[in-house]
């Protein structure tokens, strides 16, 4: 007797008696219809997640530091790893640091993050924004390799700057063509913006406003301050550059990978007159610019050099490195996680639907008891028996994972509808929610045949064991 | 030669305190070829050594020796084995797969039987055409009289080509015309294949007259082994 000739009685079988073997298949369907979504919930939001990190190229990506950051302590509320303390040996971040860390085999580029703040001003328009210097080299690299409107600067000591097409919504202009729509979120009111074509902002000179320090009016009267006289020993500082390009609009999920709002070519934005410190590390480090670099931001060929470069920069170099690729790996263990609860809730169901298929097969067991005999009487072996009803419990629990697999995939087509039509912004692309991998599929067909089997294990072995003398006597 | 060796054969059960011998001490032979009639009341044990011999009961005292094997010590899978090549049953109450038209109760002999797939249905088209029942296959039993049920339970008996038919009082639910076609049908199949013939009846009259031996059982132990000339009376 071959696996084909067992399948098919099994299925004849079943087909006799179709609405108690229709019932019980739907329990299946529902089982693993809930288990499923379920599951695919959490797998669509990791992936999302995942992807949204590669897009920004995050997991080729990390950040060196002199002082060691640690960002479970702050968050305890221990700042001590930002203030530095006298016992822990500083690595100054400067140009032969920077030289070293390039020519670590895997690294593709290293330069200094170099931040700083400003107001930008365009059409008349005025918001302050964190400014960025970049080499131009990363023109390859996202977000850069994708700019809307325009171009990436050639040259790094070009007064030519990029800007974030958010950073322009954010000081109500919205970049677009003519022909592309315009859609504003609900909470926004359309009246505040004005809608500009790319050709009237790029290459058009905009202007970065800095602060800087007046030592005049410090030299002047060095007493007004301790006399409670508000004004400041600053002055606004206008440098004008050309805005060269507009970088696409983030999607969803995605995270900044680079810092900054407005991106100034590197040497460009070295000479750009502003006060010493250049971001919040160095107020509290106490670090100005010629002390070195308060971070170099690190790009590897390739995420698989990650783990060499980090172990180089960190044991040989001595650097504090930070890398976003180590704190997806704890997003990864929050999402299985999630996963663990989300199959959970779903395997009971499954559970159900399997007493359920043990019920079925032990009632069709009582009802052929008789059939049972005389298929031991005409040469049917306990073995035999065993595999046809044991196909019965395992046909169930396939056709139930094939068609629970629609179901599942019904019902996340329609909560993906509901929750991309109720909870996204308008004007947002749509977002897939859920995700059915082929792990999911392929498992989840896999778990219900063997939920099933083991469902039919006790019924096959009661079957196969009926006496045959007793079993032909059985009305 | 004999084909069939019974020696000493007992079949006890215990209820409660008391052990009742079904079959008890029992020691007979059977020649190849031969129709052998077991008779003798209700509750002699005729049916409890037919399931014996047929291995779909196991006995508790001595042996049965089947072609030269002794089948009395077999595990249940080889007696599985035993039943599906070697020994065809036909029953009183036929037991037919109800829910299966005549033509897949013998397919599903065949089944077990390991024949080919695509050569299952041809085959069990033969044997109920030999059986006498070409028109009637699509059939299910419920569209049957008992004596086409009874036809289509020896084509099955056949189907894995046994030596030796088992019948336990194959005539019990038919009417008298039926039944002498059936026995008729049993006599043939003995003189045109050889199959030797193993028969439980109460019937003694039509026993005397196809078979070539009689065994007649009371209370378990055999009474008389008569030799029939049955033959001789044919010619």
């Amino acid at each position: 007797m071959k696996i084909s000739d067992m399948i098919e009685l099994g299925f004849a079988n079943l087909w006799r008696t179709k609405l108690r073997t229709t019932l019980t298949t739907l329990g299946v369907v529902i089982g693993i219809g809930a288990l499923t979504s379920m599951i695919s919930f959490g797998t669509g939001m990791e992936r999302n997640i995942t992807e949204a990190f590669r897009n920004n190229d995050l997991f080729n990506s990390l950040t060196v530091t002199a002082r060691k950051i640690d960002l479970e302590r702050i968050a305890e509320g221990d700042v001590s790893s930002l203030t530095g303390r006298m016992d822990q040996a500083v690595v100054t971040l400067n140009d032969s640091i920077l030289a070293l860390v390039n020519e670590v085999e895997g690294v593709d580029i290293a330069f200094p993050e170099l931040t700083f703040r400003a107001k930008l001003k365009v059409l008349d328009k005025e918001m302050e924004v964190t400014a960025a210097g970049i080499p131009k080299s990363l023109a390859d690299y996202p977000p850069f390799n994708d700019i809307t409107y325009g171009s990436f600067f050639d040259n790094d000591s070009s007064a030519v700057v990029v800007a974030r097409w958010e950073t322009l919504k954010g000081m109500k202009i919205v970049v677009a063509n003519a022909d592309e729509p315009v859609e504003f979120k609900f909470h926004e009111n359309d009246q505040e913006f004005v809608v500009v074509p790319p050709d009237s902002l790029i290459g058009k000179p905009i202007q970065i406003i800095t602060a800087v320090m007046d030592y005049s009016k410090l030299a002047l009267n060095p007493m007004q301050m301790l006399s409670g006289d508000r004004s400041v020993p600053f002055k606004e500082k206008t440098t004008t550059f050309i805005l060269g390009g507009v970088i696409k609009k983030k999607s969803q999920f995605e995270n900044q990978s680079v810092k900054g709002s407005l991106f100034v070519p590197y040497k460009t934005a070295n000479k750009v007159p502003r006060l010493g410190f250049t971001n919040i590390w160095d107020v509290i480090g106490g670090n100005s610019k010629d002390d070195g670099y308060s971070a170099i931001y690190v790009r590897l060929e390739d995420p698989s050099y990650m783990d060499s470069v980090v172990k180089i920069l960190k044991d040989e170099m001595g650097l504090n490195v930070f890398a976003l690729s180590d704190q997806l790996k704890e997003v990864r263990r929050g999402f299985l996680i999630l996963d663990g609860i989300l199959g959970a809730i779903g395997t009971i169901a499954l559970v159900v639907a399997g007493l359920g298929i043990v019920n079925t097969m032990i009632m069709s067991i009582l009802e052929r008891t008789r059939e049972i005999g005389i298929m031991k009487a005409i040469g049917g072996s306990e073995n035999q028996i065993k595999w046809i009803f044991f196909v019965e419990a395992g046909s169930i629990g396939f056709v139930g994972a094939i068609f629970g697999l629609i179901l599942g995939w019904i019902v996340t087509r329609v909560a993906n509808q509901i929750a991309n039509s109720q909870f996204m912004p308008a004007g947002e692309p749509p977002v897939d929610f859920f995700y059915f991998p082929i792990w999911l599929i392929l498992g989840s067909i896999a778990f219900s045949i063997v939920l099933s089997l083991l469902a039919g294990l006790y019924p096959a072995i009661r079957a196969a064991s009926i006496d045959p003398v007793k079993a032909l006597r059985h009305d | 030669m004999p084909i069939l060796e019974v020696t000493g054969l007992v079949k006890s059960y215990v209820k409660g305190d008391i052990s009742i011998s079904a079959v008890d001490n029992v020691s007979f032979l059977v020649d190849k070829g031969e129709i052998v009639s077991i008779v003798g009341r209700s509750g002699s044990g005729k049916s409890t050594l037919l399931n014996l011999i047929g291995g779909l009961d196991t006995a508790s005292e001595g042996q049965i020796v089947y072609d030269g094997k002794r089948i009395s010590d077999w595990n249940r899978t080889e007696l599985a084995t035993h039943r599906r090549f070697h020994v065809g049953m036909i029953f009183q109450s036929f037991n037919m797969i109800f829910t299966r038209n005549a033509l897949d109760n013998v397919v599903l002999a065949l089944v077990f039987g390991g024949c080919p797939k695509n050569q299952r249905k041809a085959r069990a088209k033969d044997l109920l055409t030999s059986v006498g029942l070409s028109e009637r296959i699509y059939h299910k039993p419920d569209e049957l009289s008992g004596g086409e049920i009874q036809r289509v339970a020896i084509a099955r008996a056949l189907a894995n080509e046994p030596e030796i038919i088992l019948a336990d009082e194959p005539t019990g639910n038919l009417d008298s015309i039926t039944a002498n076609e059936i026995m008729d049908l049993l006599v043939r199949l003995n003189k045109e294949q050889g199959k030797t013939i193993l028969l439980v009846t109460h019937d003694q009259g039509t026993a005397e007259k196809i078979s070539d031996r009689m065994i007649y059982l009371l209370d378990g132990k055999i009474i008389k082994d008569q030799k029939i000339n049955r033959r001789s009376e044919d010619q």
